[in-house]
């Protein structure tokens, strides 16, 4: 137990030294979550919409400022021809064309009015329609201002303050299962591989210590790099992109380790199997690449095809990232996701034969 | 003297080849021994069985009176091990690496007097990757030594290393002896086998086919009526060699 601990020490005084070792398990998260974090994907953002006020009278004006005042456009005023182009760049999503006519003043029914006329980019239909909502509630409210009528129905409205979930609240826990997958697989790999071919473990195993205590010091040494390293993300969430984990810090850094150990038995498997270290990228990417896109990382798990998704679904980071995420953003305990950790259990449990079968001392 | 090594009908076979064909020898306390042979021969498959790495097929195999097939960890703690290819941890410094061994055989010893011993006191805190190759073989000995093993086994300890180097481990492992320790090693270099060692074995297709101190086989092959051509030389390339570049070591 003391030999273990002294090793893992030992260890982890070479790892901190190695500073590729140190870029990868730090400098590069950091990167994906400052890159994706500043990102905020999936978030609605504003409607942007070009305004070409041909009257520029006094009614087209306190329209056009009424428009700049709602928080969800982005009003730029924009000749009509530059805006039609911009449109079809998709740079724009809607664009406003008042005409010279136009007026606020009393009508009666059937007489004409001043037409406006507005165009939307079709690949943006969401925006579109939220900023046409927004410019036909405008018009109502000047009516009746005008016409100096009350509407027949009016409509109190209550929020329900649901979890206030932005993009970058999503992405942290599945930036962190991520990571811990990484660090786990890929570490232990390279590093066994390297010292298995150049016959380090074959030295070692030539004095009395026992397999159990290397490996025990192996795991963890990178137990502890893990649980740095989500420190470390969480961290930075917290103080950069004020993400808040609902259910608290402590239950996320357990289960990421439980997920660190699931996947330091797969490091340890493809460790034994591989006889040269060029054998670990291709094998490490084969296992890891269709977790980062299947297994809701920066994105819904729920964006894999259907037909795929019983096995996406029943990967070994889903498991990972659902609890992590339901833990971060709902407010989970541990025991809530209990079904995610037996997931990760049966995972482990499985990755552990690998590990027995391909990582064997006796033949280095 | 007492054998303190000692080997019986030794057998290895690796599918189908037979890399060790039932040898027996005996190698006394305190001495250098030396086995010698081509490569392929066996030596390193007959040295990794005394190691305990290896488990023989059949026959007998013991140190300091430790069957080593039965007790494999008992053995390991009474010899020291350098393997032909000494590799270490990486981000290692030289000092770490004596540390290592020494908690791998949980034991606790003076890393930089180990490290004095082998000439490496002045390279204790750097990178072990960054040390030249005979300093590295000398590192290798030096973790060899953290558990006062009875047994020294060295496996071709000076493949690959300038004459200078060559020489310098040479001194080492006699001083090495002189502080009590036998020495078994492994070498496919002649003069090394002659200048260094009390007694050889010579090993081919995993048999010993002669074994006395290296003299008395010289002399006895020239009994046979052996004559090399003679040629009147004094010295040869080598000598040559060290008297350009001198007796000192380089470290690079």
């Amino acid at each position: 137990m003391r030999q273990a601990l002294l090793l893992t020490v030992m260890y982890l005084r070479a790892y901190v030294r190695d500073r590729t070792a140190m870029f990868f398990s730090l400098v590069v998260p950091l990167m994906l979550m400052l890159i994706f974090g500043s990102l905020n994907l999936g978030a609605f953002g504003k409607v942007s919409l070009a305004l070409d006020d041909q009257a520029d009278n006094a009614a087209s004006q306190q329209f056009a400022s009424a428009l700049e005042k709602v928080g969800t456009l982005d009003v730029k005023r924009e000749p009509a021809d530059t805006a039609l182009t911009k449109l079809r760049r998709t740079e724009l999503d809607m664009l406003l064309v008042i005409p010279r006519d136009f007026a606020i003043a009393p009508t009666r029914a059937g007489q004409p009015v001043p037409t406006a006329t507005m165009y939307g980019n079709a690949a943006r239909p969401q925006q579109v329609s939220v900023g046409e909502a927004i410019v036909n509630e405008l018009i109502t409210q000047l009516s009746f201002a005008v016409n100096q009528s009350a509407p027949v129905v009016k409509i109190e409205q209550k929020d329900v303050e649901g979890v206030r979930l932005r993009y970058v609240d999503f992405l942290v826990p599945g930036i962190l299962g991520v990571n811990v997958m990484q660090l786990a697989i890929f570490s232990v790999a390279f590093a066994l591989v390297v010292d298995k071919r150049r016959g380090v473990l074959r030295r070692l195993m030539a004095t009395p210590l026992k397999p159990a205590t290397f490996l025990a010091a192996q795991v963890v040494t990178r137990l502890v790099l893990a649980a740095l390293q989500v420190l470390v993300l969480i961290g930075v969430a917290v103080f950069l992109f004020d993400v808040h984990p609902v259910g608290g810090i402590l239950p996320l850094l357990v289960v990421a380790l439980l997920g660190a150990v699931l996947f330091l038995t797969i490091g340890f498997a493809l460790a034994g199997w591989a006889e040269t270290e060029n054998q670990v990228p291709a094998i490490a990417q084969l296992i890891t690449l269709p977790q980062f896109f299947f297994s809701g990382v920066f994105f819904s798990k729920d964006a894999a095809p259907e037909v795929i998704r019983p096995i996406t679904n029943a990967l070994p980071l889903t498991f990972l990232n659902d609890a992590l995420r339901e833990i971060s953003v709902q407010g989970a305990t541990i025991w809530d996701v209990r079904m995610q950790l037996l997931g990760l259990l049966v995972w482990t449990v499985v990755g552990f034969l690998l590990a027995v079968r391909f990582f064997r001392f006796d033949r280095f | 003297m007492s054998a303190i090594v000692s080997v019986r009908d030794l057998r290895k076979r690796y599918g189908e080849i037979d890399a060790v064909k039932g040898i027996s020898f005996e190698v006394t306390e305190g001495e250098i021994f030396g086995l010698l042979g081509p490569n392929g021969a066996g030596k390193t498959t007959t040295v990794e069985i005394l190691e305990g790495l290896r488990r023989a097929d059949g026959g007998e195999a013991f140190v300091d009176g430790i069957d080593v097939s039965k007790e494999p960890a008992k053995a390991k703690e009474r010899v020291g091990v350098q393997l032909q290819q000494s590799a270490f941890p990486e981000n290692f410094t030289a000092k770490e690496t004596v540390e290592l061994f020494a908690l791998c055989y949980g034991v606790k010893v003076d890393a930089l007097a180990l490290l004095e011993d082998v000439d490496l006191a002045d390279k204790a805190n750097q990178r072990q990757e960054k040390l030249s190759g005979g300093q590295r073989q000398r590192l290798s000995i030096a973790t060899a030594l953290v558990n006062r093993p009875r047994v020294l086994f060295l496996d071709e300890p000076t493949t690959g290393l300038d004459p200078q180097a060559r020489r310098n481990l040479w001194e080492l492992v006699r001083k090495i002896r002189g502080d009590g320790t036998t020495v078994f090693l492994t070498t496919h270099y002649m003069d090394e086998a002659e200048v260094l060692c009390d007694r050889v074995a010579v090993m081919d297709h995993g048999k010993i086919i002669s074994m006395d101190p290296p003299q008395k086989l010289i002399t006895a092959l020239l009994d046979r009526g052996f004559s090399k051509p003679v040629i009147q030389q004094q010295a040869n390339l080598e000598d040559v060699f060290l008297d350009l570049t001198g007796h000192e070591l380089r470290e690079d």
